[in-house]
């Protein structure tokens, strides 16, 4: 199978110490699925256990069985040695074992003092406001998680509710923390800060579970690392023996092969000369009145690759939006073939052939309790065989989702179960599938690999570098520059809702544009264009 | 091989439906019980209610009657609940519907063939009207519609007894405390049955078909699931609150236009009976699928008219009540208990 080190036996524990987690022979069954088929696997105290795998591979459930949210169907969860049955969240955390959910569970229309007290035993009877903040601003410095404890969770950066999931889980003196891919919508800034805790928690004796598709920060952070494949676990090895390559290969169970994205086979598509769509002088407010776009102006090609760096927040929704006809310009216009966008509007763009793979997909491109079916027409349920005449054909929209689900090669027990019963990434490829198929013209593609496997990320970009040969406009925004140095022909970057510069990908390279993104100026650079 | 229990995601209708059955058939055995221990007759008491409903032809004209009004009130709130809203107020939209109708029953003479469709009309636009200040509310300020819907219930009531005992009172014969006969009706169909009832299982079905088979019912169920992603797909997520909650209303008034045109005849306070609250029970037992709110209706016809017999029986009205809230208590349990199934891992599947 592989080369991979022999699995298991790390540095033996000092005598006495049991580990702080135990699973023996863990599985869980769903229908037509095996989640998880007999996994062991036992966390020490001080250590940051890393859990690695293919979407689907079954992380999520594992860990969702150690926090009492499911049931195994068969093994038992042995903690400081006895073995234990935890039947909610709520005894877990009693037991010292706290979550951070892939998807943030925070109660958007309360503020983070609220959100931190909610459901502890430890909040104080008929507390006013001012003393939940002041508690929670004791909880804040003592963890060293800085939060603003009256801002509303909805106002909040994906950063920042992700501090505020932590401390709530610290606060209710968690032992045992679990993080379900907590890097994948933070900026690297606040990634490094997140590892820096980590550590610190660590050191009091504390353990880590830590999921995540990002073999380097896997590497760089973790004491071992645990596989899983297919609900079963592959082996547990010390980082210290390990190699991104190995893990990959491990993972996937056979190798990645990576091809030269950016080279065009023959008879690709060359770069259009007319712009298919065009910002000009586009600057868009939010409802505070502060500028998130300033006159950005740029045309994107058919056959080409644009790739928009930046740090998160720099305008990279708003930009996403005014694209996609989901955002008025407050100024500026849009041009469709040439012609102003008076009203825009996101159907008559969809309509226009332009995809869009959206930045949030639970949020804003899923309804996460509806079927698989429905979530797949959403973007082809107006016109044959699904819509046309006003009707809707639940027979179509199915036949469609079979047909979305079989070319992002996601296996799917049920198609009449909710979407969100899928893996965070089998979500994220039926989102890129569908947005691939109407994008005839363009396709404005936000963080597409966020949450998918590095096998499926290779697919992905795969698929954005067949659409840039048939001839179709990409915008591809991304935090990771070697992604973009890696399929895109040109490179915008955003600064503060600027549009620093737009620079050719075969000239550039990653310092240049890290010092764009920093806000320094084309002109202290030089060599763009 | 190992056999396990697990809940499952979805359940198929037939599932649901065995299990509903049995949730009954344990709720009536658990009243048999508590019946015949404090000293009653069970079998007795079974035998009157199966004829006073289903075992005569009365019995089965009385189910129809109840039926009518709670087919529309309850597909009024699951129309609602499709886009994620609560209508809370089809007990005020029913009166207004009544209002309506009464007023142009009184007061408009014609032959009944131009009158009925225009008190129709009227109960139906006064309806609309009593849920547009909620509907406006709901969609341009994010106002709860559960509160406003509500509140607006007890206006209505008082609305139409003021109306029944004041301006509209009957003066000829003055007794009741209600407004005259109409003098036009609805034309019966079967015994008292009036033809409200085949044109509410109409409505409900062609409502199904619009929800389920139309552009329009898919717009409104993603616009409910979530919003953002219907503004993602270019849905306008107001325009479609505002439909459906308008709609709703109508079909509330519906159910007020045939309760005065075909059952009660006239206008008097009370008269919504409480079918637009339970027509909210209708809907939460019809999960939000219109098809579903026929039998769910049915059920609820049976219940309420269960009562009224068991009422003749000196059983008060708390037990009575007890009864309903057992049976719909039990029906809640079973939908829970149809999603757990035994799945069976055999040793290959988990070595
Ligand atoms: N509630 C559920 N009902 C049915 N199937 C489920 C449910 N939850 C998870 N599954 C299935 O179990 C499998 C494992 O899912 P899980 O979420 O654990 O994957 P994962 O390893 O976390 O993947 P990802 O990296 O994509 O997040 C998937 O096939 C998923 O569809
Ligand atoms: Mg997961």
């Amino acid at each position: 199978m592989t080369d991979a080190p022999s699995s298991g036996e790390a540095p033996p524990l000092p005598p006495g110490t049991p580990p702080i987690l135990q699973l023996m022979g863990i599985s869980k069954y769903f229908p037509g699925v095996i989640a998880n088929a007999d996994v062991s696997l036992d966390v020490r105290p001080g250590e940051i256990h890393a859990l690695l795998g293919e979407n689907g591979a079954g992380k999520s459930t594992l860990m969702n069985i150690v926090t009492g949210i499911y049931q195994p169907d068969a093994g038992e969860i042995v903690l400081d040695g006895y073995a234990q049955r935890l039947a909610s969240p709520q005894e877990a955390i009693r037991a010292g074992i706290g979550m951070v959910h892939q998807h943030f569970k925070l109660v958007q229309a309360f503020t983070v003092a609220e959100n931190i007290h909610l459901g502890w035993r430890d909040t104080p009877p008929r507390a006013s406001t001012r003393v939940l903040e002041a508690r929670t601003r004791a909880l804040s410095e003592r963890f060293g998680f800085a939060v603003r404890p009256d801002a509303r969770i909805a106002d909040l950066s994906a950063g920042e509710q992700q501090r505020v999931e932590i401390l709530r889980v610290l606060a209710r003196q968690a032992r045992l923390l679990i993080l379900d891919e907590p890097t994948a919508v933070l900026t690297p800034t606040e990634a490094r800060d997140l590892f820096r805790a980590l550590q610190v928690f660590r050191a009091q004796g504390n353990a880590v579970i830590l999921i995540s598709h990002k073999l380097d920060e896997v590497m760089d952070i973790s004491d071992r690392i645990s596989i899983l494949r297919g609900g079963r676990k592959i082996g547990t090895f010390a980082t210290a023996d390990c190699t991104p390559a190995m893990l990959a290969r491990t993972m996937v169970g056979r190798d990645i092969v990576r091809r030269d994205l950016r080279a065009r086979p023959p008879g690709a598509a060359p770069v259009a000369a007319r712009p298919a769509l065009g910002l000009r002088h586009v600057t868009t407010r939010d409802e505070r009145g502060i500028e998130t776009l300033r006159d950005v102006t740029l045309d994107l090609h058919g056959g080409e690759i644009l790739g928009i760096a930046g740090v998160a927040g720099n305008g990279q929704r708003e930009l996403t939006q005014v694209l996609t006809g989901l955002l008025a310009p407050d100024a500026g216009d849009i041009l469709l073939d040439g012609v102003p966008v008076a009203t825009p509007d996101p159907a008559h763009f969809a309509r226009a052939g332009i995809g869009h793979i959206p930045e949030d997909r639970l949020r804003s491109g899923l309804a996460p309790s509806l079927d698989i079916a429905d979530n797949m027409a959403l973007r082809e349920y107006d016109r044959p065989p699904i819509g046309g005449r006003g009707g809707y054909a639940p027979r179509a929209a199915q036949a469609l989702a079979r047909q979305i689900a079989d070319a992002a090669a996601v296996r799917i027990p049920d198609y009449a179960m909710p979407i969100r019963n899928l893996s965070g990434g089998n979500q994220q490829r039926l989102v890129a599938r569908r947005e691939i198929r109407i994008a005839d013209r363009i396709l404005v593609a936000a963080y597409p690999s966020r949450g998918l496997d590095i096998g499926a990320i290779a697919t992905v970009l795969g698929y954005l570098t067949d659409l840039r040969d048939r001839g179709v406009a990409i915008v591809l925004v991304s935090e990771d520059l070697e992604e973009l140095l890696n399929v895109a022909d040109r490179i915008g970057i955003l600064f503060q809702g600027r549009l620093m510069a737009t620079i050719d990908a075969a000239t550039a390279d990653m310092e240049t544009i890290g010092l764009l993104m920093g806000g320094r100026t084309a002109a202290h650079t030089g060599g763009t264009t | 091989m190992a056999r396990i229990v697990q809940r499952l995601p979805s359940v198929s209708p037939t599932r649901l439906l065995i299990w509903r059955a049995g949730a009954v058939i344990a709720a009536l055995l658990l009243t048999t019980l508590f019946l015949a221990l404090s000293g009653r007759d069970p079998a007795l008491l079974a035998e009157l209610v199966v004829r006073s409903t289903v075992g005569s032809r009365f019995g089965l004209e009385d189910l129809a009657l109840f039926m009518t009004p709670l087919m529309l009130t309850g597909a009024a709130v699951t129309v609602t609940s499709r886009i994620g809203i609560w209508n809370i107020g089809a007990e005020g939209q029913f009166y207004a519907g009544a209002i309506g109708a009464a007023g142009i029953g009184l007061f408009v003479h014609g032959p009944a063939l131009l009158v009925l469709p225009l008190m129709t009309f009227c109960g139906v636009l006064c309806g609309m009207a009593w849920i547009l200040v909620p509907t406006l509310a709901r969609a341009y300020a994010s106002v709860n519609e559960i509160i406003t819907t509500l509140l607006l219930n007890f206006v209505a009531a008082l609305l139409t007894s003021y109306l029944a005992v004041g301006p509209w009172h009957d003066r000829v014969t003055g007794a009741l405390a209600s407004t005259a006969r109409l003098p036009v009706a609805i034309p019966d169909l079967w015994g008292v049955v009036h033809w409200g009832f085949p044109l509410a299982l109409a409505v409900v079905a062609i409502l199904a078909a619009t929800l389920d088979r139309t552009r329009w019912g898919y717009e409104v169920r993603i616009s409910g699931a979530n919003p953002e992603a219907a503004r993602y797909a270019g849905i306008p997520v107001r325009a479609r609150i505002v439909a459906v909650m308008l709609l709703s209303g109508a079909l509330a008034a519906l159910a007020g236009v045939s309760e005065v045109a075909g059952t009660v005849h006239r206008l008097q306070g009370g008269i919504a009976n409480n079918f637009g609250y339970f027509g909210i029970v209708v809907a939460v037992l019809a999960r939000g699928s219109c098809l579903n709110v026929l039998p769910a209706a049915l059920l609820m016809a049976f219940i309420l008219d269960s009562g009224i017999v068991l009422q003749t029986q000196q059983l008060t009205a708390s037990t009575v009540l007890a009864i309903t809230g057992l049976v719909l208590f039990m029906i809640s349990i079973g939908d829970e208990l149809a999603h757990y199934r035994p799945v069976s891992t055999s040793k290959e599947a988990a070595p």
